[in-house]
């Protein structure tokens, strides 16, 4: 069957397709989020809208908006009817011909149970306790370089260097590739970045180049493991064994893809939100400064659920389904809106609030729950700890200038912020 | 005194180690990714704050069964 091919009628008129809709703030795409919540909390839209191609050039019908922290759970958790191998995970509408698998991302146990487990060793809480070492002090450096700097742009000096350094150390990158490696990260997601290129042909150029770059950098650091075996996981990937089979090139080449995606713009996106809002609330930052041991663990996961860096993945139903008084049908696309299930107010209270101190409610910003949970979650606190340290010690006095967000669907964030360091 | 117990569906672990990192003194994710239970035993004064862990499990692997 084709997929993403049914169209439903419109039951809302609120717009959360068009470029228009999400050049507005993250408050202000919530207004919208909040009256989908509250007045239909499964509701089909028009595709969202694409830089270049139109409706004839990617096919797609449309979307299901999930919207409700339970709903979005519960989609996350049953992983049998809303599929992640079946259309793959991306909401946005791509040409049907261009649709890569991002590795496990976009497969259903029991072949993501497979592959997940792979590297899920070097995720555990101990095998983090282990990389914590090399995450303080790579932070320390970072932080140590802007201290007194004067007039600097946040995003490029701070908060984007620690993520990629992490997934590299994390992969065995050697540091000779490591400003590379970072600069390409940035370049996957040039697709859909109006700054990357003025046309389709030109951002596809740059997201080429970065492709071209991870094939190449994998398959020699590939070679190298089969020589020299280290304790990295692109050891574990090279020696692995899924069904009998070792994994071929292009499998490798995709996992280093997907953790240098799933691992690069989150965090460092957690990271600039945060800063902002401690820098506006400085009862706030006194407070977590007074106890940071005791009570950094309870503040990172606030920091993550206010700032939800990943707004949403897809799904694609594999079979009818009655689901929030909708009929969703065999094929059809849902998006689970985990930055709308951040701020549901059936779950938080006073979700707009910044509170560090909030009991640690499970929120949605390493996804819904179910087997496809954040595997970096634990890498991305200790991160986010490492940080905090780092910046609310030394750099006491920042002055906020005026940021620029970004224009996109996917991911929630803050594409510049000006600051001053005194 | 025993009034509950934890346990573990290791069909739907995955050795997230969310559980750890609440309570690393009773739950340890090992090198395998397997989690090893320390002491499954939870008084009723711990229930509230073993309940919360189990809430926090996203595999939704943990459950607190009753002990007569």
């Amino acid at each position: 069957m084709t997929l993403f091919s049914n169209f439903h009628p419109l039951i809302t008129d609120i717009d959360i397709s068009s470029l228009a809709f999400w050049s507005k703030t993250f408050q202000e795409r919530d207004d919208s989020f909040k009256r989908l919540r509250d007045e239909a909390p499964v509701s089909w839209h028009a595709p969202i809208e694409d830089l270049d191609l139109t409706q004839e050039d990617h096919g797609q019908a449309g979307f299901w908006a999930v919207v409700r922290a339970e709903d979005i759970s519960y989609v996350s958790q049953h992983h049998e009817i809303f599929s992640s191998a079946k259309g793959h995970t991306m909401l946005h509408p791509g040409r049907p011909e261009m649709s890569v698998a991002a590795a496990f991302l976009d497969q259903d146990p029991p072949e993501h149970t497979a592959y997940r487990k792979v590297m899920s060793s070097y995720f555990t809480p101990k095998a983090i306790a282990r990389l914590s070492e090399k995450i303080d002090a790579r932070a320390a450096e970072i932080v140590d370089r802007v201290v007194g700097a004067g007039d600097i742009e946040f995003v490029a000096e701070v908060a984007s260097r620690l993520p990629m350094l992490t997934v590299a150390d994390l992969l065995g990158v050697p540091e000779e590739h490591m400003e590379m490696f970072r600069d390409n990260g940035d370049k996957l997601l040039a697709l859909q970045d109006p700054d990357a290129g003025e046309t389709e042909e030109e951002r596809m150029a740059v997201v080429g180049e970065a492709f071209g770059f991870f094939a190449m950098l994998g398959t020699e650091m590939a070679e190298a493991r089969e020589k020299n075996p280290s304790d990295d996981i692109m050891t574990a990937l090279v020696q692995a064994e899924v069904n009998g089979k070792r994994l071929d090139i292009s499998d490798i080449t995709m996992i280093m893809l997907l953790l240098s995606t799933a691992g690069n713009d989150t965090t460092k996106q957690t990271t600039t939100w945060s800063v902002m809002n401690l820098v506006k609330d400085p009862a706030q930052k006194a407070w977590l400064l007074e106890d940071y041991d005791a009570r950094i663990n309870g503040a990172v996961e606030e920091m993550v659920r206010w700032a939800s860096p990943v707004i949403q993945f897809a799904r694609t139903a594999t079979q009818d389904i009655e689901f929030g008084g909708q009929r969703i049908l065999e094929g059809d696309k849902v998006g689970i809106f985990y930055s709308s299930g951040n701020r549901d107010d059936r779950l938080f209270d006073d979700p707009w609030k910044f509170d560090l101190a909030r009991p640690r409610n499970p929120h949605l910003g390493f996804g819904g729950g179910g087997v496809h949970y954040c595997l970096g979650n634990g890498v991305a606190k200790a991160q986010l700890r490492a940080l905090m340290k780092n910046i609310l010690t030394k750099l006491p006095d920042i002055e906020l200038g005026e940021p620029t967000y970004l224009v996109n669907d996917f991911i929630n964030g803050v594409k510049t912020l000006p600051v001053t360091i005194r | 005194m025993t009034a509950f117990r934890i346990e573990v569906d290791r069909g739907r672990c995955t050795g997230i180690g969310i559980c750890e990192s609440l309570r690393d003194d009773r739950f340890e994710v090992g090198d395998d990714g397997t989690l090893i239970l320390h002491d499954d035993s939870v008084t009723e004064t711990e229930k509230s704050e073993f309940e919360n862990i189990v809430l926090s499990c996203p595999a939704s692997a943990l459950k607190l069964i009753a002990v007569d």
